[in-house]
């Protein structure tokens, strides 16, 4: 897809040179400051020049280029770490809850009782024992983890990107007609663009693939407009709308035809109608993963980067924040259902061929606090939280850093968001060092710290 | 190499003495280099200290500089006393960190940035074995700089040497330009290189290149003419002085103007960009059937005394003020959207609306824009300061809070000034919001880090403000913003009005303004502040002599002698609408009306006073969460789901087929057909059709069977229809 709304530089130029906003954190200082001084709404948006040149780069000429995408499984409230991945046995019962670990099929990793789908192919797993950070807020962390920025307020909107927003920036869709970034179920707040622009805010069908009247909004034709009257509008609409293009000064003149021409062609040509259509999937392979919203969104997501949807990110149902009852929660209703989606997701894109182009990776806004309250639950702990990456092109099978006795910190490899997230960035071949600017003109780099993973690129 | 000159006195002599001057500098090596004259400038011009890099807050690797090098002390001491003096080796110079790193003999996350041969290596090794003495109290200190030419008229193609001179406080000067670093903020109109080398492009209008040195800035404007300079502006009437002061720019630019629009595009746009909606078809007809000569601008006066001018500005207002029901304030949001409407509508004077907002005291029913404050609840402190200046002064000083802002005059030290206006603003414990008041003491925690007390008011003219422990500050800070002589206030809402009317900012953004971005109209915007000012801050004032100007009702289509205008308004630069004007004009377009929960089912998108009223339509068009002070949330940028909601959703679909909508009720009036498509151009796009359209909608017309779902077919059109969307 490419932007072509962003064809100016927010003073209503065009931008015909690409290498002059070719800018990473520690580059060339004269590109550096004059993309400084851009307009901000030039910021927000991409010009085609631009994505000219990142798919030009993004692609080795040595090899050729694949379809790399990746799926981030939102754990929204914040997973329990120390009864999933990262299981204290030996420490006090206060800590170490109701859950046992159990052996994994590589040896030397244990993981919850409550995973045994995944222990037994954490041979196509790895896990990150020793992520942390430092805001234990719902709203914060989220952002934190989702954008890789701490936000300095709490808000119920992005200030920063999501790292779905940068992907579609970057990279756009794999395939033209479909979105680059998709949300599912529905759209994830803290999900959105920014300062990158409205554009790269993600697509979502805002329907749970889950139930038999599942369809994406407005991607299928209104029950009054057969396909055939749709097309006499069109034919109209051509005739008809002749307001100039050159009218506006920003592009969304140019950016409205795009987008017109791209929703016509999904909702007339089959192709991302397919990718939505998980009727489609055997009845057998949606049973394997599991006949809730969470499993059919990790079939879903499936076959929409098996089309050519780059960025996807699954609401993982709600309900991880067990203040209360964290162990008859996670046993009952969360983790079975969790550890059957992913082991499925990653076992179909093993079968497909597809696991070392897809990465699907899945967390939280933070980790739960060892220590059990008085509700039998565990509250809030950005200290230590558990990472899971399957695929992508990444080294499987291990696990990685380790937290003190009580699982409250890392005490060896500490990884912050910004390694987290650089991992999933390295996937895709993106340079995290990128700069945006935000409103203000602040040079801001797609992560301002971190780096890959060293154990898992 | 030889390291470059130092404080050679170039005064007004020419290239000749200059090139001696240069070898007089070679010779007086035997002074160690000052730091800060000599060894920042280079970790400036070779990135080191860039935000990207040492000069993040976060330093990089240990290793933290001040960005770009406005903290000499500290960064002295960085380089020279920590990391236990591993930085500088002055026994074995070579061997040191910082010169390893920089040539690239040590691994460095930066790479190489000079090489061992390069001047600035020379430089920096001959600093660090002299002893890497401290900057020196009595080396003379930089006042400014300057370029040279300050400004050129250039043909495309066309060269132009910049030269950077930077004066000192021992009155010499010397020749920065090889360590200033140089922005163009067009550089399709004028591009720069690294060494100050000004190419003109293909586009015209005019361009700001910016250079920097060590934390001065200066600007040189580069002119790209549209064409031969005009002794006269053709078939243009002024009709005040906008008009007047625009056709000066013109005639230098060699720009001629769209012709005015006509009657009803003219009403169309206006309704909108004065009252956010679009005119009904009865008031087409009625104004284009209307003979009076003067029938705009009694229309003008028409829509600045409808309650809607006061309800669309509040939404605009409210936005940027954060008006917000989150953090448990639902009344009080209503209650600050009515105070904003009731101001507007009311039009008390500009500094009065400011000071009922800054100034706001007690409990949220008496004192509404309380929420204001509520909405921000970090501190109080950070992000009132940094909104008033932005939405009140058109400054943006966030930069200053951590660092001195890199592209202005501002330090830590103004932003932490304005904040001192703040310290005392206290809050009680109850209430949501709680009632705010002015307290005797500080009740901020927040010190300037620079020195380390609790900040103290002083105005960002310089002059330090005192206030009684009776007085509260706020008021004082209004005070001086209202003053005539405040460069920043009046100018600041000339120019957002501008911007809201004109579709760009004479200073663009509209809450940018600084040196190094300077308004397109320079006398232009002089003339409105002096005027709105002399209008006692009149706000309808300003809003009427824009809208009357001849200016505003320019054509918005692009004609020879301008269609590469992006700045100079020679013609009205056409734009979409708003997230909640558009969905109001949808519903008013096809005779319907969404609900929303929890307003009188008569209240309009616009009407809304928080943006948690749910609304997949207003989302999708991005209607903007109040979570800045910036006009900038309003992104740009067409998406797919937007096109989706028009063309294929059940939304738009019931609202076109809807049993008590426009066509229904046209079919129910048995109107005739061409009656039918009159409405409906009226209702959607403000015109009557044109002979073609007529011929080729009365063609579609007949050619299906069902008249009602042709006819809805037909509005289909007109609402997916680039015209509808767009106000031009």
């Amino acid at each position: 897809m490419l932007e072509i709304h962003g064809m100016n530089d927010g003073n209503g130029y065009p931008v015909p040179d690409p290498a002059r906003r070719n800018a990473d954190s520690c580059g060339n200082r004269r590109t550096f400051l004059q993309v400084g001084t851009l307009g901000a709404a030039g910021m927000a948006s991409l010009s085609l020049a631009d994505l000219l040149r990142m798919q030009a780069t993004a692609q080795d000429p040595a090899k050729p280029a694949r379809k790399k995408s990746v799926i981030l499984v939102w754990l929204a409230g914040g997973p329990s770490h120390i009864d999933m991945y990262d299981l204290k046995p030996q420490a006090p019962s206060e800590i170490r809850g109701e859950f046992r670990p159990i052996q994994t099929n590589v040896s030397g990793i244990q993981i919850s009782e409550h995973l045994p789908y995944q222990a037994r192919m954490m041979d196509k797993l790895a896990i990150v024992r020793s992520a942390f950070h430092t805001n234990a807020g719902h709203g914060m962390g989220s952002q934190w983890m989702l954008t890789g920025y701490q936000p300095t307020i709490e808000v119920n909107d992005n200030i920063y990107p999501s790292c779905g927003s940068v992907v579609a920036k970057m990279k756009g869709p794999n395939e033209p007609g479909l979105p680059a970034y998709v949300n599912l179920p529905r759209l994830l707040p803290l999900g959105k663009a920014a300062y990158l622009g409205a554009s790269y805010n993600p697509f979502s069908p805002d329907s749970d693939p889950n139930q038999d009247s599942f369809a994406v909004r407005n991607l299928k034709l209104p029950g009054q407009v057969p396909i055939a009257r749709l097309d006499r509008r069109r034919v109209l609409l051509g005739e008809l709308d002749q307001l100039r293009r050159d009218i506006d000064n920003k592009g969304d003149l140019i950016g409205l035809d795009k987008f017109y021409r791209d929703a016509m062609e999904m909702v007339t040509n089959d192709k991302a109608q397919i990718a939505f259509s998980i009727q489609k999937e055997p009845a057998s392979l949606r049973d394997s993963y599991g006949r809730n919203d969470l499993g059919q969104s990790c079939l879903l997501a499936r076959r929409l980067v098996e089309a050519g949807v780059t960025f996807v990110t699954i609401q993982a149902g709600g309900g991880w924040d067990t203040h209360g009852d964290n162990f008859k929660q996670l046993k009952d209703n969360l983790l079975p259902k969790y550890d059957q989606a992913v082991a499925a997701l990653v076992q179909d894109l093993h079968d497909r061929g597809l696991s070392e182009d897809v990465l699907v990776v899945s967390f939280g806004e933070f980790g739960r606090t060892p220590k059990i309250n008085g509700g039998a639950g565990r509250d809030h702990w950005p200290g230590a939280m558990s990472i899971l990456y399957a695929g992508g092109g990444l080294k499987m099978g291990q696990a990685i850093g380790e937290t003190n006795a009580y699982a409250e910190y890392p005490t060896s490899k500490p990884y912050s968001v910004g390694c987290v997230l650089s991992t999933m960035y390295h996937c895709l071949g993106i340079d995290h060092k990128h700069v945006f600017y935000d409103p203000a003109n602040r040079p801001l780099p797609i992560l301002n710290e971190g780096e890959p993973i060293q154990e898992l690129v | 190499m030889l390291p470059p000159p130092r404080h050679v006195p170039l005064g007004p002599l020419n290239i000749a003495i200059f090139t001696i001057a240069m070898f007089v500098g070679c010779v007086s090596l035997s002074t160690a280099a000052d730091f800060e004259n000599e060894i920042q400038p280079l970790l400036t011009r070779y990135g080191c200290n860039s935000g990207g890099c040492h000069g993040k807050a976060s330093g990089q690797n240990g290793f933290k500089l001040s960005l770009f090098g406005f903290d000499t002390n500290a960064d002295y001491e960085e380089i020279v006393e920590h990391a236990r003096g591993r930085r500088v080796n002055v026994a074995t110079p070579e061997q040191s960190l910082l010169l390893l790193k920089s040539i690239g003999a040590m691994p460095h996350g930066g790479g190489t940035r000079f090489g061992p041969t390069s001047e600035a290596y020379q430089i920096l090794k001959q600093w660090i074995s002299d002893g890497a003495p401290a900057a020196s109290p009595s080396a003379p200190r930089l006042i400014a700089i300057r370029i040279e030419p300050q400004e050129r008229s250039l043909q495309s193609g066309e060269i132009v040497n910049l030269r950077v001179i930077a004066s000192y406080s021992d009155q010499n000067e010397r020749d920065v330009t090889k360590q200033s670093a140089f922005a163009s903020n067009i550089d399709v109109v004028a591009n720069v290189s690294d060494e100050g080398v000004i190419t003109a492009g293909n586009e015209s209008g005019e361009a700001t290149i910016m250079a920097r040195y060590m934390g001065q800035v200066a600007v040189f404007t580069a002119m790209l003419p549209h064409g031969t300079p005009l002794a006269e502006i053709p078939n243009f009437s002024p009709r005040n002085y906008i008009d007047t002061l625009t056709v000066d720019k013109w005639k230098k630019l060699g720009l001629t103007p769209t012709p005015v629009c006509d009657d009803a595009t003219f009403i169309r746009r206006v309704t909108l960009d004065a009252n956010g909606r679009l005119p009904t078809s009865k008031e087409v007809r009625d104004f284009l059937a209307d003979p009076n000569p003067d029938k705009r601008a009694l229309w003008i006066d028409r829509l600045l005394d409808s309650p809607e001018y006061a309800s669309y500005f509040a939404l605009r207002w409210g936005s940027i003020l954060r008006n917000s029901n989150l953090a448990g304030a639902d009344q009080a949001s209503y209650a600050f959207h009515n105070w904003l409407k009731d101001m507007l509508s009311r039009n008390r004077p500009y500094d009065e609306f400011v000071r009922g907002i800054i100034a706001a005291s007690g409990e949220w029913q008496d004192a509404p824009a309380i929420n204001w404050y509520w909405q921000s609840r970090d501190d109080q402190l950070h992000q009132v300061t940094a909104d008033t200046a932005q939405v009140f002064l058109g400054q943006r000083l966030q930069c200053a809070r951590c660092h001195h802002h890199p592209y202005e005059r501002w330090s830590q030290d103004d932003y932490y000034g304005l904040a001192g206006f703040f310290t005392r603003l206290g809050r009680k414990s109850f209430g949501q919001p709680p009632p705010y008041f002015a307290s005797a003491t500080a009740t901020t925690g927040e010190k300037n880090p620079r020195t380390g007390k609790v900040p103290e008011p002083k105005y960002l003219s310089g002059d330090v403000a005192m206030f009684s422990a009776e007085e509260d500050p706020r008021h004082g800070l209004v005070d001086w913003m209202a003053r005539p002589e405040n460069p920043f206030f009046a100018k600041s809402l000339v120019n957002r009005l501008w911007g809201h009317f004109f579709g760009r900012g004479l200073v663009h953004e509209v809450d940018d303004m600084r040196a190094t971005n300077p308004a397109s109209n320079p006398q232009l915007l002089d003339a409105l502040t002096q005027d709105f000012i002399d209008h006692r801050f009149d706000m309808k004032h300003m809003c009427r002599l824009m809208l009357n100007s001849a200016v505003y009702q320019l054509g918005s289509e692009p004609t020879d002698g301008n269609k590469k205008d992006r700045q100079n308004f020679a013609r009205y630069y056409g734009r979409r609408m708003i997230a909640e004007v558009f969905l109001d004009s949808v519903d008013q377009a096809t005779g319907t009306k969404t609900k929303f929960n929890g307003v009188a089912s008569s209240a309009r998108a616009v009407d809304l006073p928080h943006e948690n009223f749910g609304s997949h339509f207003l989302d999708t068009f991005d209607r903007p969460r109040r979570v800045t002070g910036c006009e900038c949330e309003r992104s740009s940028g067409a998406t797919l789901a937007q096109v989706l909601i028009m063309a294929n959703s059940d939304e738009t679909e019931n609202k076109i087929a809807n049993g008590q909508g426009i066509i229904a009720q046209f079919l129910k009036d048995q109107k005739s057909h061409d009656e039918i498509v009159d409405e409906l151009y009226l209702g959607a796009l403000s015109r009557y059709p044109t002979a073609e359209e007529r011929s080729k909608t009365k063609y579609f017309i007949d050619a299906v069977e069902n008249k009602s779902e042709a006819y809805q077919d037909l509005l289909w059109t007109l609402l997916n229809s680039r015209e509808f969307m767009f106000n031009h």
